[in-house]
């Protein structure tokens, strides 16, 4: 067990003895014995140790097994079986396709976009706090609503938006968002920027906030315009909550396959199914556990050699 | 003068374009909550009519009704509301000792334990899932509330620990210095002293954790299978697909659903704004 470090907490302090604290007793004594620190944070420990630990180690272990409910009497250890069978899974290879495309393009999608919010919105007018507060709620919405919403503002009979972009002259018939192949990927995505914005919204405008207003004005001093301003003032301040909301967001995209199970199970086809996707259908729809482990391992991996290469990748850029 | 008069002008029309672009956001933003909200108000007849109406003509709540009596609704945001009580509580006890042990005390291995904490969040949910499903029925935790809670808290615990460390480590040492030397225990100096500083920081952070708990699909879809445990969202997207749930109903569901996030999350705002960019403020 390690000491704490017992400089701020004053322990020689003679009158912590005298002055007894009668309702805390025995849990006061407690608190002033060595390790206090580790028995505040043992609950937590066990909990993540029992819920998440383990269940992670246990879904490696069963990537390497055959383990399928509807078939219990062939659950053994079959090795890299699976995994190997990835490699040859022509639906693997599509779904990462289809993975790489809906995370770079909701990533991109949301940072422009939320990146335009937080400049627009990081202004000391009437009303500006409230709207900045409004911006976020989409991003508070649960996935079965919003994903919900915009499949009825879609629909190809009865959808608000062929009726605008009609009347708007953008379209001339209403078209079926969701059963063309080639444009499925891209509704959706449209329906996660639009869910996901707020996130870089929020941190950006914070870090907007936070720019000392002394180097705008050396830079005007400087002659430098808006634009030379926000090029190089404004962009340097946020590089780094850039990089970070980036890598945060790419880990739940890559996650999370929500939306499109909402939006359309990973049809027409197969054209927007992500591995997630894959995976969490593999487990839900055919019990088969070993394989959908697998992939989830799979998924981990590249997950992992991502953040590894993109922050090497930031912090090399930098220097 | 002509000099000052032109720049008055054009930052007169500097306002007038901030505000221009400051409402194109919001629209985006809420519209699609607000025709949710219209369309749970307008009668069946003019959500299938194909001359599309925008604002409701007949304002009626017969969706609501419809919804709330005639489905099992009302047992599925009951089995929410315990369900994320339950996760609120479990990571409001575990969740505030562990980060008041990080923010407050230098140990051997804190930034590992704090790295850690941040780890386990890329864990992918399926990957989890499985091995969860697997446990959960040996168990015979599957299909109940307090199993689903438990699920809840892998991925919401971290999040916890880390947005509460923040609200901590605005508080002070000083006060807890102080406190010490009045005589007061530790456990005594962190309930009697910092606890009640950090309140709105606490609220802030559950009513946050409260959401993700309440929206949650997917790990509910896996884990429950009948009406006993299962959570709303899972209900509604049942409805939808299997029963062809006409818009009306749906929109409506989905208003009642979204209006304790919204008024919570009206509620506590500002603070929970803090607490989520406190790093993006620090760099």
């Amino acid at each position: 067990m390690t000491a704490l470090s017992e400089a701020r907490l004053g322990d020689g302090d003679r009158r912590v003895r005298r002055v007894p604290h009668v309702r805390l007793g025995a849990l006061g004594r407690l608190s002033e014995r060595r390790g206090w620190a580790w028995l505040l944070l043992l609950p937590s420990l066990v909990m993540i140790l029992a819920i998440i630990l383990y269940p992670t180690g246990y879904g490696l272990w069963l990537g390497l097994h055959e383990m399928r409910l509807t078939r219990p009497d062939r659950d053994g250890f079959v090795g890299l079986k699976h995994f190997i069978a990835i490699a040859d899974d022509p639906i693997f290879w599509l779904s990462l396709r289809n993975t790489l495309v809906w995370v770079v393009g909701s990533v991109v999608g949301e940072l422009a976009l939320g990146l335009a919010a937080a400049l627009v919105l990081n202004k000391d007018l009437p009303g500006f706090k409230l709207a900045a507060a409004l911006v976020l709620l989409p991003w508070f919405l649960p996935n079965v609503v919003a994903g919900n919403i915009w499949a009825m503002m879609l629909d190809p009979r009865l959808g608000v938006i062929n009726d605008v972009l009609v009347r708007m002259g953008v379209l001339t018939t209403y078209r079926a968002w969701f059963a063309e192949p080639d444009l499925a990927l891209a509704a959706a995505m449209a329906v996660e920027i639009w869910h996901g914005f707020p996130f870089f919204a929020l941190l950006l405008l914070a870090a907007l906030k936070a720019i000392p207003q002394d180097l705008y004005e050396a830079a005007a001093c400087d002659g430098a315009k808006a634009w030379d301003q926000f090029v190089h003032v404004t962009l340097p301040q946020l590089r780094m909550i850039i990089v970070a909301s980036v890598v945060l967001r790419v880990i739940s995209l890559v996650n999370s396959p929500e939306i499109l199970l909402i939006l359309t199970g990973g049809g027409p086809g197969r054209s927007t199914q992500v591995l997630s996707l894959y995976a969490f259908l593999k487990a839900y729809k055919e019990f088969n556990f070993g394989y959908a482990s697998a992939l989830a391992t799979v998924m981990f991996l590249l997950l992992m050699l991502f953040s590894w290469a993109y922050v090497r990748l930031s912090n090399v850029m930098r220097d | 003068m002509a000099v000052v008069r032109s720049r008055r002008a054009r930052r007169r029309i500097g306002v007038v374009l901030s505000y221009a672009a400051m409402l194109t956001i919001v629209v985006f933003a809420i519209f699609p909550i607000v025709w949710c909200l219209l369309v749970s108000l307008k009668p069946e007849s003019e959500i299938v009519s194909a001359q599309m109406t925008y604002w409701p003509r007949t304002v009626t709540f017969e969706n609501y009704v419809a919804i709330w009596t005639r489905s099992n609704f009302p047992t599925l945001i009951m089995n929410s509301v315990v369900t994320t009580t339950i996760t609120v509580a479990i990571c409001i006890v575990v969740g505030t000792l562990a980060s008041y042990a990080i923010s407050r005390y230098r140990f051997r291995g804190r930034s590992a334990l704090m790295l850690g904490y941040l780890v386990v969040r890329m864990f992918p949910a399926v990957m989890i899932i499985i091995p969860l499903f697997i446990v959960m029925r040996g168990f015979g935790l599957l299909d109940s509330r307090l199993g689903l809670a438990l699920a809840y808290t892998t991925f919401l615990l971290p999040v916890f620990i880390w947005m509460m460390k923040g609200y901590l480590d605005a508080v002070p040492p000083e006060i807890e210095d102080a406190a010490r030397v009045d005589g007061s225990s530790r456990i005594g100096a962190m309930v009697r002293v910092v606890l009640p500083l950090v309140l709105p920081g606490l609220v802030a952070t559950a009513v946050f954790i409260a959401i993700g708990a309440w929206n949650e699909y997917l790990i509910a879809l896996m884990l429950t299978t009948s009406t006993g445990s299962r959570t709303w969202p899972v209900g509604l997207q049942l409805m939808v697909g299997e029963f062809q749930l006409p818009w009306g109903s749906l929109a409506a569901g989905g208003i009642i659903s979204i209006i304790p996030v919204v008024v919570l999350f009206v509620l506590v705002q500002r603070v929970m704004v803090k607490g989520l960019t406190a790093g993006a403020v620090k760099g």
